[in-house]
């Protein structure tokens, strides 16, 4: 992370706190008071035992008045402490519930590049994980982090109360366990960097030879697979062993320079009773006692602290990383016409459009539908097919020339309204988790059951519905789980039969299909788009040779225009296509 | 269990010398308050300088000596949790070698990798915290509580009511959120599908301008999730003060009994001290009492995933053939029918036919008729649930593992790869010269690329993904006509070849190997329609069998599907 992001990352999560700022003091006041009362009830405990010295001459009175206090700080204390982490709670959750409110309306916002370049992976992860660990890593690790100071302040201060000399043996001792610690840790990180790798080795092992078990079944190949995992995993095993063994060494080692303070403690606080202070103070029995439990409780917020920071660290970088997608540019601007009922006449001209700026797609196309009328887009695979079609709806927006709907430039439209005239189907067939019934009334969601099934009839799919377990209210998993491709593809035929637009694109079924059924697919997107202005990814010779228009793209551009006959004639690109791919 | 005593049995000295270390530790520290009270009741009331420096002295004695003990029990526990996962990761990867195609579609793919990766470290993390704390917090809470009743019998009382109270506090808090964390999780999942689905139907939902509904949905789960998620934190927000609480009040009751007892002389002021330092122990160790039973359940759970997995047996079990009785006749299918573990409905079923040595035939019909079903059952990677299917005379359940592997070549529909270099795949364990990979090669219509890229020792990536799907397809026939088998099984293993490609493999197999029976899977009837005989399926039966121009005649499907490719459909 570059510095200057940093600061201002800090500042955007202020803004977050911000809703909550009134609640931040009190959270802070409420620490302060649990953070001193819980060091200061040891302090009046020793008073106490003070007042234990022997046989016969204990001070009831006094002590049953310390007992008493001690007894109202505890509940002061324990109730701080729990409203501490209630606030805690609550500001860390909103906060997270707010950033990820946020980032979610960015997804809807997003400009489809964006969307399309990054990995889903990613962006799913900095919304749902990188809010996580930014509420917990910095606001729970910033509360933390300040009790902790306070402790350490506060212990101090008691300690200087009760003993200077002895305070000075802690503060200058207990740095010892902290740079042993760190010291360790420094020693273990090769250890740990090694594991990693070979748990990384095995894990990468473990995945390509499980994925592949039916391979290795089928050849014979068990026992070979098996000596070589053995190889790597006793590597792991001896890494592992290094770095767990080793880096569990932090503890005894902090805990045994801890008892050397612990006893240097007692040494000087022994000597200081015995010899009677040469200041004059005295220290007493009881004092010492709680000098001991100061002493064991003194290092453990620096150990805390130091694991803290890593978090906060982390924390911010999380917290940035949300910010770097709330803050990506928004779609351009939405136009303000709304068109309804379009009749379907498409204009594009001198369009150009790329992706990126050193790689032209399509250069100054000019293409003028009617109404009514089907274009076929072909190509060979991964020749850009469907950028045509983000255009068409807006997803992307051309980089320069003209795109008109019934003589509105696009620009004007609202996307919304753009995208209302077409009926999109595409070849990966999207399906959201939820009822059949649910996901053909997607477009529409309060239509009736009656146009659900009527849709549903005109599409071809009500057959197969009937005879689903639950019909229209069977469940879908996500992606449609449970369905055929075929089967998926109808459903989204019937989403859009019960919008019912004007116009279509169609990107027509691959070959996760079996020709038999889509043949079935293809006489009803036949049937639905006559009268209705299409564009359609073409795969199959019909539709080609129907159509009014065909676009034939390679590497992105479009190099030949023409109806079917033009195009063969001509004996281009088109006509080697059609050879090799339509004709046996 | 057994499985697991089994697998602990080679550490059976870590395992008692892990613990007995962590005992020893604990019990030296439950020393140092006796020695505080010694050096108050003797060294610092009688001013004795000398026994009080001697008892410093034991204070580091007892310091070095649990640094000692603890840094033992931190191997001995290390190297059992270690060496227990690493046989048990071993005997599970080998147990995992032995299982059938349906045990492993019963397991999952992505279910095995968890059980291999996640939770044999959580079962490794679960050992080493067991051995360590296992016994030592519970005893360092009873030891304390031992001691003071040592000291003073009403004192010991009070630790008596304490630390039940502790317990029920924490392990009753433990109680009331474990569920409640699970329904955050599962809220987070909910919103965490929800934005996936987001991300990949951006374009249908953009289309149909569902932007503020998939909004709406999200705010909805999005608050729900935060206001399980802030119950879920006032419940544990009650841990800290009710512990607070309860541990503050046993410490002034504490006092108050040892000042009466000290005030008639049973109890010394340093033995109160001693006793107000056994408090402190006893909440630090019952909070890692109630973490580590956490963290020891989820690693039960993941050892009973674990060892769910090692009582599968194989579904099979092979003969001893190596060889068939000969004949005529390389594949005959008896009445076979087929039905999956998981599906309700037969897959195949009744198929009858033979296959005679040397012959070319073609199986053809639309996704989800059976097709790859009928190949898998040839080489015995799923048995037939009626019927029975006989090569060269003998039943394939009386032939060998190895005999099978050896017998029958099969190249899957789905073309995969594995990372090396192109040698090793096509040798995949086996030998043969680099003449016979080049003859492989070339049948496989392979040799040409593999020329111009450098040979056979170029790399291969994970899953073949720096070769195009075509060319996969070609190297996985090499990599079966290496070992010469004497049935070949292409399941629709050449969809992404061009006609002109597929057209030459085809004629280059029929010239290359006379001998070879061939099964041609497709959906292609252009690959097909060569083959000396075709089965048409569906619905997991045999609709027709014929020769091209027989089917043509006879069969609705076949005529459909060719039809559909030559006449007006696509590739």
């Amino acid at each position: 992370m570059k510095k200057g992001n940093k600061k201002s990352t800090v500042s955007r999560v202020l803004g977050y706190i911000g809703k909550h700022k009134y609640l931040l003091p009190v959270s802070f006041f409420l620490a302060f008071i649990y953070t001193f009362v819980s060091l200061a009830i040891p302090y009046f405990i020793g008073e106490a035992i003070d007042c234990i010295v022997g046989v016969g001459s204990v001070d009831f009175e006094k002590i049953s008045g310390i007992l008493l206090l001690c007894i109202l700080l505890t509940a002061l204390a324990a109730i701080s402490s729990f409203f501490v982490s209630v606030i805690n709670n609550r500001i860390a959750y909103s906060v997270t519930r707010d950033m990820r409110a946020e980032a979610f309306k960015k997804i809807q916002k997003l400009p489809l590049a964006y969307i399309d370049t990054t990995s889903h992976g990613d962006t799913v992860n900095r919304i749902i994980n990188d809010t996580d660990r930014f509420s917990e890593g910095l606001l729970l690790g910033f509360t933390q982090v300040f009790t902790g100071i306070l402790t350490i302040f506060g212990t101090l201060l008691f300690m200087f109360m009760l003993s200077w000399q002895i305070a000075i043996v802690v503060v200058v001792l207990t740095p010892l366990s902290i740079f042993i610690a760190k010291f360790i840790g420094s020693k273990t990180y090769s250890m740990f960097i090694k594991r990693s790798e070979d748990e990384a080795e095995a894990a990468a092992f473990i995945s390509e030879m499980v994925e592949n078990q039916k391979l290795i079944r089928a050849f014979n190949k068990e026992e070979s697979s098996k000596e070589r995992f053995f190889g790597i995993g006793k590597r792991l095993e001896k890494s592992t062993l290094n770095a767990i063994f080793l880096s569990s060494l932090t503890n005894p080692t902090t805990r045994f320079v801890n008892s050397i303070v612990y006893a240097a403690v007692v040494l000087v606080g022994a000597i200081l009773i015995i010899s009677g202070d040469p200041m004059g103070a005295v220290l007493t029995i009881g004092e010492f006692s709680i000098l001991l439990s100061y002493t064991n409780q003194y290092t453990k917020p620096f150990n805390e602290i130091s694991g803290i920071i890593a978090e906060f660290q982390g924390a911010l970088a999380s917290a940035a990383r949300v910010f770097d997608l709330i803050e990506q540019e928004n779609e351009s601007e939405d136009g303000t016409i709304v068109i309804q009922n379009a009749d379907g006449e498409v204009l594009l001209k001198d369009v150009s459009f790329s992706y990126s700026d050193d790689k032209p797609l399509i250069d100054a196309l000019n293409l003028s539908v009617s109404r009514g009328e089907r274009i076929a887009i072909v190509g060979p695979t991964g020749c850009g097919k469907t950028t045509l079609i983000n255009l068409l709806m807006r997803f992307y927006d051309a980089k320069s020339g003209q795109i008109s709907l019934d003589g509105h430039e696009l620009r004007s439209l609202t996307r919304h309204s753009l995208r209302s005239c077409y009926g999109m189907v595409l070849q990966d067939t999207w399906l959201t988790a939820g009822s059949v019934k649910d996901n053909i009334a997607f477009g529409k969601p309060d239509a009736t059951d009656e146009e659900i099934v009527n849709a549903a009839k005109s599409a071809h799919a009500h057959s197969f519905i009937k005879r689903l377990e639950h019909g229209y209210d069977t469940i879908l998993g996500e992606g449609g789980d449970g369905l055929s491709a075929g089967q998926k593809q109808l459903i989204c035929i019937a989403r859009i039969m019960l919008t019912s637009p004007n116009m279509l694109i169609l990107d027509e079924a691959t070959s996760s299909i079996d020709t038999r059924t889509e043949m079935k697919i293809q006489s009803v997107f036949a049937q639905i788009m006559t009268g209705r202005t299409s564009f359609i990814v073409a795969h199959r010779l019909s539709t080609v040779r129907e159509a009014d228009l065909i676009l034939v793209m390679r590497d992105g551009k479009i190099i030949e225009t023409g109806k079917h006959e033009q195009l063969l004639s001509r004996g281009g690109f088109y006509s080697q296509l059609y050879n090799s791919q339509f004709a046996h | 269990m057994k499985k697991f005593l089994e697998y602990l049995k080679p550490y059976t000295k870590e395992s008692i010398l892990g613990p007995i270390g962590k005992l020893c530790e604990a019990t030296l520290e439950l020393i140092v308050p006796l020695v505080i009270a010694s050096i108050i009741d003797n060294g610092i009331s009688k001013g004795d300088t000398t026994h009080t420096v001697s008892m410093v002295a034991l204070l580091i004695l007892l310091g070095v000596l649990g640094l000692g003990f603890s840094v033992l029990a931190q191997y001995f526990s290390a190297k059992a949790a270690v060496g227990f996962v690493t046989s048990a990761r071993h005997s599970l990867y080998s147990h995992i070698q032995t299982l059938s195609y349906s045990d492993l579609d019963r397991l999952g793919t992505s279910n095995m990798i968890a059980l291999m990766t996640n939770d044999t470290s959580r079962v490794q993390s679960g050992i080493n915290l067991a051995l360590r704390l296992l016994l030592r917090s519970p005893f360092v809470v009873f030891g304390s509580m031992i001691m003071a009743f040592t000291i003073d019998a009403e004192a010991g009382g009070v630790f008596a009511i304490t630390i039940p109270l502790l317990a029920i506090v924490i392990f009753g808090i433990m109680f009331i959120t474990t569920p409640m964390h699970k329904r955050v999780q599962s809220g987070v999942d909910k919103i965490l599908k929800r934005t996936r689905a987001n991300l990949s139907g951006v374009r249908v939902i953009r289309a149909f301008g569902n932007e503020e509904r998939e909004l709406e949905f999200f705010t909805k789960e999005n608050s729900v999730l935060t206001s399980e998620q802030k119950r879920t934190g006032r419940v544990s927000s009650l841990l800290n003060p009710l512990t607070y609480v309860i541990i503050n009040l046993g410490v002034i009751l504490l006092i108050y009994v040892g000042a009466i007892k000290v005030d008639t002389g049973t109890l010394t002021q340093g033995e109160v001290v001693a006793l107000y330092n056994y408090t402190a122990q006893i909440l630090v160790e019952l909070i890692k009492l109630a973490n580590m039973i956490i963290s020891i359940s989820k690693a039960l759970a993941s050892w009973s995933r674990i060892a769910s997995v090692f009582e599968i047996k194989s579904s099979q079990v092979f003969g001893e053939r190596v060889i068939g009785e000969g004949g005529e006749c390389a594949i005959e299918f008896r009445g076979v029918s087929l039905k999956y573990a998981q599906s309700s409905d037969n897959s195949l079923e009744n198929l009858n036919f033979k296959v005679l040595r040397g012959q070319t035939v073609g199986i053809i019909g639309g996704t989800g008729s059976g097709k790859t079903s009928l190949a898998n059952l040839i080489p015995r990677f799923y048995d037939a649930t009626e019927g029975e299917i006989v090569l060269d005379g003998i039943p394939v359940s009386n032939y060998s593992k190895e005999a099978l592997a050896i017998k029958i070549g099969v190249v899957p529909q789905k073309a995969t790869l594995i990372s090396g270099t192109v040698r090793e795949n096509l040798l995949f364990g086996s030998e043969t010269t680099d003449d016979e990979l080049w003859h492989a090669l070339a049948i496989a219509q392979a040799d040409g690329f593999i020329a111009e890229k450098g040979g056979l020792d170029i790399k291969v990536e994970a899953g073949g993904e720096n070769f195009s799907g075509g060319q996969r397809q070609r190297l996985t026939i090499a990599r079966a006509l290496v070992r010469n088998p004497e049935i070949l099984i292409l399941d629709d293993c050449a969809s992404a070849l061009d006609f002109a490609t597929d057209a030459a493999l085809r004629s280059a197999l029929k010239s290359a190997s006379e001998n070879t029976t061939t099964l041609i899977i497709s959906q292609r009837a252009a690959s097909v329609m060569n083959a000396d005989n075709i089965l048409v399926l569906d619905d997991g039966k045999i609709a027709n069998t014929g020769t091209h121009d027989e089917l043509l005649q006879s069969s609705v499907i076949y005529r459909e599907i060719y039809e559909s490719q030559f006449k007006g459909g696509s590739v």
